[in-house]
């Protein structure tokens, strides 16, 4: 707690609170969003191709957006931490948050899983999926689907 | 120019493009002529487009009415139920000709039935707008409304009413829809990334028609959007009358017409493996990516920009 305590009152985190510019709050907020618009929907793409929308795709063509991903990733995590450390106090004790990091942890395993084991699996465009491709497949969407409703409840039940 | 004004303008569209388009498919039907159909399903898309904002210029212009008369505002109130359920039945129209189109393009022409229902709906539609237009005409006649108005007052704007009442003072409806809006976003924004990228020259080995095979997907996150934004505005005008809203509006028209661009358009669609997109394909790509861009930062910025939260 003291740490959080130390970290809430960095000039950093004043700055992003209490920041009378658009460049703070605001402009850090709009940088998460985007990039969990990206890093969704571009594995929403990914998840799409593995559960057989647009066959002629070769998962081979589809590798360059894994670093874009995770480039996205990056950007979301960074805004989301400054968010973070703007107002620790009220999150650390809050469920909606604990959730949604459990499932954006979930979901980023299983993009690193689907990154090895299909995208970068020189084998993959040559045989049928096995069955258990789909199910990362599925269980990839529903992760990011409860982690950014868990995130945008959070504006709500804290 | 105020909010009413601005509607007074824009109240044409979704009217009069009904008739045209309605116009349009019978004709399509008539002389058994591909082009004509293809025409008439992208009029249809526009139409439903350029309706927007002439649905959110009236909605946003109520509060300018509030301190009217109690006859007046009940004749807005049953002029915005019109006006919704006209929406509501033009929503399917769009949508399906917007199938229509997709399978124009990948099988030269929409499935079996799909046209018919695109019709039938269309008709559905124009009479519904031109209800909600006749309502929305008696507003600022009272010469004309003594009468009707207290006819109408009774059951004034029940639907609207009733959604502006479970959107803002329900516990669960709004956050579901922003929820919801967050999750139509992205996909509508990855997909859309995605496509306008291989025109950009990313993924060059496979053709551009492999990758409109997930449009679809985009139309249903944008559709997810159109409805749950329809929420945002009915329960809550009055955050939505604003500069940063209306860019974003007008950016989302953009955004929409560069979609159906995708959809339809021969530059885009004979674009073959390991080639690359001509220029006029390349900068309509960005200005897609750009559009979406700005759509969603204006989106964002509302409470800080505009007095949403």
């Amino acid at each position: 707690m003291e740490l959080l305590l130390w970290l809430e009152n960095t000039s950093f985190a004043t700055w992003v609170r209490e920041g009378n510019t658009i460049f703070a709050y605001p402009t850090i907020l709009f940088l998460h969003t985007l990039g969990l618009a990206t890093v969704v929907g571009l594995s929403t793409v990914l998840n799409l191709r593995v559960l057989g929308i647009a066959r002629k795709l070769p998962f081979a063509v589809l590798t360059p957006f894994i670093p874009v991903i995770w480039i996205a990733f990056a950007v979301t995590a960074a805004s989301g931490v400054a968010l973070f450390v703007a107002n620790p106090g009220p999150r650390v004790e809050s469920l909606v948050f604990f959730i949604k990091l459990v499932f954006v942890a979930l979901a980023v395993a299983t993009l690193h899983l689907m990154a090895k084991r299909i995208f970068r699996n020189p084998l993959a465009d040559q045989s049928p999926l096995p069955r258990q491709a789909r199910v990362l497949a599925v269980a990839s969407m529903l992760f990011w689907v409860a982690a950014t409703t868990a995130g945008r409840l959070m504006a709500y039940i804290v | 120019m105020t909010l009413s004004h601005l509607h007074l303008v824009l109240n044409h569209v979704p009217v009069v493009g009904s008739v045209v388009a309605f116009g349009l498919l019978l004709l399509a039907l008539v002389r058994h002529s591909a082009d004509l159909r293809r025409a008439a399903l992208e009029v249809v898309v526009l139409v439903g487009l350029f309706s927007l904002p002439a649905y959110l210029s009236g909605a946003g212009a109520q509060p300018e009415l509030a301190d009217k008369s109690a006859a007046a505002v009940a004749m807005v109130r049953a002029h915005h139920d019109a006006a919704l359920l006209g929406s509501i039945a033009m929503l399917p129209t769009v949508m399906l000709a917007w199938v229509g189109l997709w399978q124009t393009r990948r099988l030269t022409r929409p499935a079996r039935g799909v046209f018919g229902a695109v019709l039938l709906l269309a008709i559905v539609t124009l009479a519904l707008m031109g209800r909600a237009a006749n309502l929305g005409g008696l507003i600022r006649h009272p010469e004309v409304t003594a009468l009707q108005a207290a006819q109408t007052a009774e059951s004034a704007g029940w639907m609207t009413a009733w959604i502006a009442r479970v959107g803002t003072l329900g516990t669960w409806a709004w956050p579901a829809a922003e929820a919801l809006h967050f999750i139509g976003m992205a996909l509508l924004f990855g997909i859309l990334l995605a496509v306008n990228l291989r025109l950009l020259g990313m993924m060059k080995p496979v053709a551009f028609s492999v990758l409109h095979r997930l449009l679809p997907w985009a139309m249903l996150g944008l559709t997810i959007n159109v409805v749950t934004g329809m929420v945002f505005v009915i329960g809550l005008p009055s955050q939505y009358a604003g500069w940063p809203f209306y860019w974003k509006i007008g950016l989302l028209i953009v955004g929409g017409a560069q979609l159906l661009y995708l959809t339809i358009a021969d530059a885009p669609w004979n674009v073959t493996a390991g080639k690359n997109a001509p220029v006029l394909a390349r900068t309509l790509a960005s200005t897609g990516i750009v559009a979406w861009l700005v759509v969603m930062y204006f989106g964002r910025m509302l409470p800080y920009l505009g007095n949403s939260f």
